[in-house]
């Protein structure tokens, strides 16, 4: 699936910088995401890994361009790219808290106008739909689709976080930091998950700090560290390559310990 | 490591005493079970990955965050939660990882605040350690450099004569060189005034080399403690800790996981 | 042109108030991050002190009085009345806003509403409700200036107010309390973890507030008297200036305040031009600040600084309400038997509960379910109100249609009303709502050329040959009404209840949690802002035609910007979240059933306000989602103030851990695009 044919499909974010006040907080970066591809997006805290998902789904402001499925879409409001199939999660979550979790995920499959208050009125829709309960099923979580969002667990709150990203039009799903606060077994069921999405259509991009996680589900591997991209290529060559291990554990000290 | 740390260490009462500490948000547990102390001129590096709990721990020693159960004891007393300024004003500093500055101010606003009574030879000496610092007096803070700001939260704290300094993620955005230069500098401080030193990273290689004392938290818990020097050389160990592995046992069999390509 | 000199001079004399005003204003927001909605109303008190002795020799307290002597002389009275401002200041901040330092929005812009009903409600208990004069301690004298005869005294006011604000700004430049303040206001945590106290920063700048504000209002009084009501709604024109200001600068407070005054003076000596409209003359006092707020938000709003704090609660709960047949009809069989067996007066009090019942659920639409503050409710119903008179009265529009029309304005008006909340949130929409209510009230329900004094008679309402009007002869309170009030308010609550569960519900929840969660998941956020203005301000438009039915005909007052305080007073604590609140909110409200038989109880009079505004006051403070419904919230207030209560029950995985960065440059980054 990695080697789908180079079509306009899918994710292409161009030379991405994004400046807050004096600091640059990504600098040039250039990630291509393809249809059924997951690709990971790694690197140490404070690397701009969340800048970079702010900047493409619109939270925040940057130079460069979006395109997703050979549309640009980086002078659309955020809803509007939601709207065009680009979905995300959040580091923390998020959720509707005083939603059921069938409810959170019911907001991002539908769009509201005004005549959605006679509709409500009159005629009001049925309380699911099919997409809902497909994204309900990949994440494993019809059966808590009835509780409040605020009452689950850590863990499920994050697969709701992703199940709404993909319930209603979704081509390409950013996931920021899914699998934090999961533990061991629980990460490597989320990766089994992630894997099962992309095999459905749409690209995943996955940022995370769990190596193993990244390593284990990514067709490709991208590292950024202080805002630029230091690092592509096949999770292999990631596990290899110098200059992504000291990234991560930083470079020893000899020549300040001396 | 060099010699002298543990004679610093073990010399006097310990500044920070933390017992058993569980804190955390909305009744949910962050960080569990924490216990360690600093002695004075003791350098104690909390480590771990992201969401381990490090802030979590330092927040609730200072008293931000009401603790969950478990003691601290800053200087001999129990902190105060309804009072945190209190803590900085005895001389327990903590550098958060927000840098706990002002945009709005100036370089020289700051270098004011952090004492009440301007005290000229304190000052010399820290600009002495800082000395990008003085250039950049009258500059607001919002204008300064990643690496600036930081300095001048290091700068800020240690112009206050601190017994314990806790800095959280001093390394976060600052390029490895700037880190390498600042880090040692502080040690030593630390050491010639008794500071006791809590240093909150990610990086384990930058911080263990300049730490007496390692804590590795990952998920709430801590997961590996020992003196820095062995951490050091059990590196495998530590990586495993770091990377996830909940039980140390199959340490060995991976540093970083091979992909299991489906 | 000499005129517009001598008036752009007399305008100084409000332009003092407004740097008074302003200044403090700002000092209590740089210090707490709490836009003080009642310090026109404590700049008030200290003049009533200072007025009363000198004229009487009695200084009066808030319970008991002294009398000392028969006038006092203009200096020790002058002394003793900043000395009560500074009094009120330190009370203030102790028993009002430290409580809610760390509380949303919402609470702290409902603790300082509770603050300013209180103060005014007791002002006019202690000092009764006509204006009265406060004698000047400048000469009324005119010096010649370019040929213009210019007044000394408030040229000499603006002086005197230029200085306070100038030793103002020296303290917050200058002084290390100062740069502490300043510090504490951007960066709160990282203040405490330098080693300071917010608290007692907090406590100078309310009681430097209270001295500069009163010394304001003291100069504005001696120009134009003292009534309750009159410097209690004069923080709106400050807040104007405090936003030019971008909630930061005295300097550019002081410069607003003083064009502003200089403006509305202007602006009344061309009002009486010849060329004028006189449809435009009434209420220009009001309209102009609301303009410059509208424009300002416009133009800043984005940028409006936030402040960094250490930790919020977040808003109450809201429980998603469901349709429940059997306790639907007992509750409306047991308030139609009741509508049967009261007397008229018992009557009159039910129904008006029902009606504000309406209003206070346009409360619960905006504000508990879309998490935006608005304080223009009253507004709203007032618009309705006079459209109704007008359908009605001239165009002969039957019952049914006419409320629906006449509500349909009013939820127009809301929605331009939300134009500036696509930019902005929180408090500053509390700013804009109560601007917008006020030169409404004034502009075109007090504008006598759209709304004659003689009073706006309403048809009585008829449906198929039956006769709704509230009066026939000698029943004031005919059931036929009381009835159709009841049919209306159901139906209007089975529509709020299908839509809070609906579509459109879920999206307002959505937007409510968090607006750039709800923009990812595909919402357009300013449309559903939009929508659920326009409802709201419909809900609160059909409240404003009934109440048009029951009084027969309308005036300014029956819509005032007080009477939708005290509303939204009643909803907060009813519980605002819910239509139960709703409900409470109702019997509570103003003229309610609990209003009435207090009346007919005791001679309540004038504490009905004063315990509205004590109670206000206490329930933002101990129990931020109301009395209704919230028992979730209560039981977890009570175990965290029992010391954290027992181990939480959930042996869910570890959190994340680390809180959201607290620094100001965040907050600005997370308002800007969404």
């Amino acid at each position: 699936m990695s080697d789908a044919p180079r079509s306009e499909g899918g994710l292409v974010a161009r030379d991405l910088t994004v400046r807050y006040g004096g600091v640059v907080a990504n600098e040039g970066v250039t990630i291509e995401v393809r249809p059924g591809q997951v690709v990971g997006l790694i690197g140490p805290n404070g690397a701009g890994k969340t800048t970079f998902v702010d900047a493409v789904t619109g939270f925040t402001a940057c130079e460069g361009s979006i395109h997703l499925d050979g549309r640009r879409i980086d002078d659309l409001a955020p809803h509007r790219r939601k709207a065009a199939g680009l979905t995300r999660t959040w580091q923390s979550g998020e959720l509707f808290g005083n939603l059921t979790v069938r409810e959170n995920l019911l907001v991002s499959a539908r769009s509201i106008s005004f005549g959605s208050l006679f509709a409500d009125v009159f005629k009001p829709h049925k309380a699911t739909e099919a997409g809902v309960e497909k994204a309900l099923e990949v994440v494993g979580l019809r059966g808590v689709a009835d509780v409040l969002a605020r009452d689950l667990t850590l863990g499920q709150q994050k697969l709701v976080g992703v199940a709404r990203a993909l319930a209603g039009r979704c081509s390409l799903v950013l996931l920021d930091e899914p699998a934090a606060g999961l533990d061991s077994n629980e990460s490597l069921e989320f990766g089994e998950r992630v894997r099962e999405i992309a095999a459905d259509g749409p690209g995943v991009l996955l940022i995370d700090h769990d190596m193993s996680l990244v390593m284990s589900v990514s067709d490709v591997v991208y590292v950024l560290e202080f805002g630029k991209i230091i690092f592509s290529g096949t999770p292999e060559d990631a596990r290899t390559d110098p200059a992504v291990v000291a990234a991560y554990l930083g470079v020893p000290m000899e020549a300040a310990d001396a | 490591m060099p010699e002298h740390t543990h004679r610093a260490a073990t010399s006097g009462a310990p500044l920070l005493e933390v017992e058993g500490l569980t804190a955390g948000y909305g009744g949910v547990q962050a960080v569990r079970d924490l216990s360690f102390t600093v002695g004075p001129g003791e350098v104690v590096a909390l480590l771990g990955p992201n969401g381990a709990g490090k802030t979590t721990s330092l927040l609730a020693t200072v008293g931000l965050l009401p603790l969950m159960s478990g003691t601290v004891r800053a200087l001999g007393q129990p902190v105060d939660t309804r009072k945190p300024h209190l803590l900085a004003r005895r001389g327990v500093m903590m550098v958060p990882d927000d840098r706990g500055i002002f945009y709005g101010l100036s370089v020289a606003d700051h270098f004011r605040l952090a004492r009440r009574r301007a005290d000229a030879s304190r000052r010399a000496l820290v600009l002495e350690r800082f000395p990008a610092l003085e250039r950049l007096m009258s500059r607001k803070v919002g204008l300064l450099s990643g690496g600036e700001q930081q300095m001048l939260t290091i700068a800020k704290a240690l112009l206050a004569e601190p017994k314990v300094l806790m800095i959280d993620e001093m390394s976060l955005g600052l390029a490895p060189k700037i880190v390498q230069e600042m880090l040692p500098s502080i040690r030593d401080l630390a050491k010639q005034e008794g500071i006791g030193l809590v240093l909150v990273e990610q990086h384990i290689e930058l911080a263990l080399s300049v730490a007496d004392r390692g804590l590795i938290l990952n998920h709430g818990r801590v997961v590996l403690d020992g003196p820095a020097s062995e951490l050091l050389q059990r590196r495998d160990q530590v990586e495993a800790a770091y990377f996830g592995a909940d039980d140390l046992g199959d340490v060995d069999e991976e540093v970083l996981p091979t992909a299991s390509t489906s | 042109m000499t005129t517009y000199l001598e008036f752009a001079v007399l305008g100084l004399g409000l332009a003092s108030v407004y740097v008074g005003l302003s200044t403090g204003l700002l000092l209590v927001y740089r210090s707490t991050g709490i836009i003080n909605f009642a310090q026109g109303a404590m700049g008030m008190w200290g003049v009533y002190v200072f007025t009363t002795l000198h004229d009487d020799g009695v200084l009066v307290l808030p319970i008991g009085s002294l009398t000392l002597g028969d006038e006092m002389a203009m200096a020790p009275a002058i002394l003793i009345g900043l000395v009560n401002a500074v009094v009120l200041g330190v009370l203030a901040h102790y028993l009002v806003f430290r409580p809610v330092r760390h509380a949303p929005d919402l609470a702290q812009v409902v603790v300082s509403i509770g603050l300013m009903v209180l103060l005014q409600a007791l002002a006019v208990i202690r000092f009764g409700p006509n204006n009265i004069p406060v004698e000047s301690i400048f000469p009324r004298e005119e010096l010649t200036v370019l040929g213009a005869d210019v007044a000394v005294r408030e040229l000499s006011m603006c002086l005197v107010m230029l200085v306070l604000a100038a030793l103002v700004w020296a303290y917050l430049r200058f002084t290390y309390a100062g740069a502490a303040t300043r510090a504490a206001s951007e960066n709160e945590r990282g203040a405490v973890l330098m080693g300071f106290a917010p608290d007692r920063l907090a406590l100078v700048a309310m009681v430097m507030g209270a001295v500069v504000s009163t010394v304001g209002v003291m100069f504005g009084a001696s120009l134009t008297g003292l009534s309750p009501a009159n410097y209690t709604l004069m923080v709106v024109p400050a807040l104007a200036a405090l936003l030019v200001a971008r909630l930061e600068s005295v300097g550019i407070a002081v410069l607003a305040s003083v064009l502003l005054g200089v403006f509305q003076s202007e602006l009344s000596l061309i009002a009486t031009k010849p060329w004028w409209p006189v449809w435009a003359k009434s209420g220009l006092d009001q309209v102009v600040p609301f303009v410059v707020i509208m424009v300002i938000l416009f133009v800043l709003g984005g940028r409006m600084p936030s402040r960094g704090s250490l930790q919020s609660v977040r808003l109450p709960d809201v429980a998603v309400p469901r349709f429940r047949l059997v306790p639907t009809l007992v509750l409306l069989g047991v308030t139609a038997a009741a509508l049967v067996v009261a007397n008229d007066t018992y009557r009159f009090g039910l129904t008006s509960s029902l009606i504000i019942t309406l209003l206070a659920l346009s409360y619960v639409v905006i504000t508990g379910y879309l998490g935006q503050i608005s304080l223009a409710q009253s507004a709203f119903a007032g618009a309705a109100g006079f459209t109704l008179a007008k359908l009605t009265a001239q165009w002969d529009m039957p019952f049914p249609l006419a409320i629906v029309l006449s509500a349909a304005v009013a939820a127009l008006l809301g929605m331009a009303v939300a134009l500036p909340a696509f930019r902005i949130r929180g408090v500053q929409l509390a700013i804009v709502t109560i601007a917008a209510a006020l030169a409404i009230e004034r502009f075109v329900f007090g504008n006598y050329s759209l709304t004659p004094p003689t009073g706006n008679p309403i048809a009585a309402p008829q449906l198929f040959g039956i006769d709704f009007a509230i009066r026939e002869g000698r029943d004031l309170a005919r059931l036929e009404f009381s009835f159709m009030v009841l049919a209306v308010v159901t139906l209007v609550i089975l529509a709020f209840v299908r839509i809070a569960r609906g579509d459109t519900g879920r999206a307002f929840l959505a937007v409510r949690a968090n607006e750039r969660a709800a923009a990812s998941a595909g919402i357009d956020v300013r449309r559903t802002k939009l929508i659920g203005f326009g409802l709201s301000a419909f809900i609160a438009g059909v409240a404003g035609c009934l109440l048009g039915y029951s009084h027969g005909q309308l005036s300014a007052e029956s819509f005032s910007v007080v009477v939708g305080l005290q509303v939204l007073a009643m909803a907060y604590l009813g519980g605002i979240t819910s239509f139960g609140g709703a409900i409470v909110a109702g019997m509570l409200g103003p003229l309610g059933l609990v209003y009435t038989a207090l009346h007919q109880w005791f001679d309540m009079g004038d504490y009905y306000a004063l315990i509205t505004g004590i109670g206000l006051i206490v329930t933002a403070i101990l129990n931020p989602s109301g009395i209704a419904g919230q028992t979730r919230m209560q039981i977890a207030w009570v175990r965290e103030h029992l010391g954290h209560g027992e181990e939480p029950p959930t042996s869910g995985p570890p959190d994340t851990g680390e809180p959201a960065p607290s620094s100001g440059r965040t907050g600005q980054e997370v308002a800007g695009r969404v």
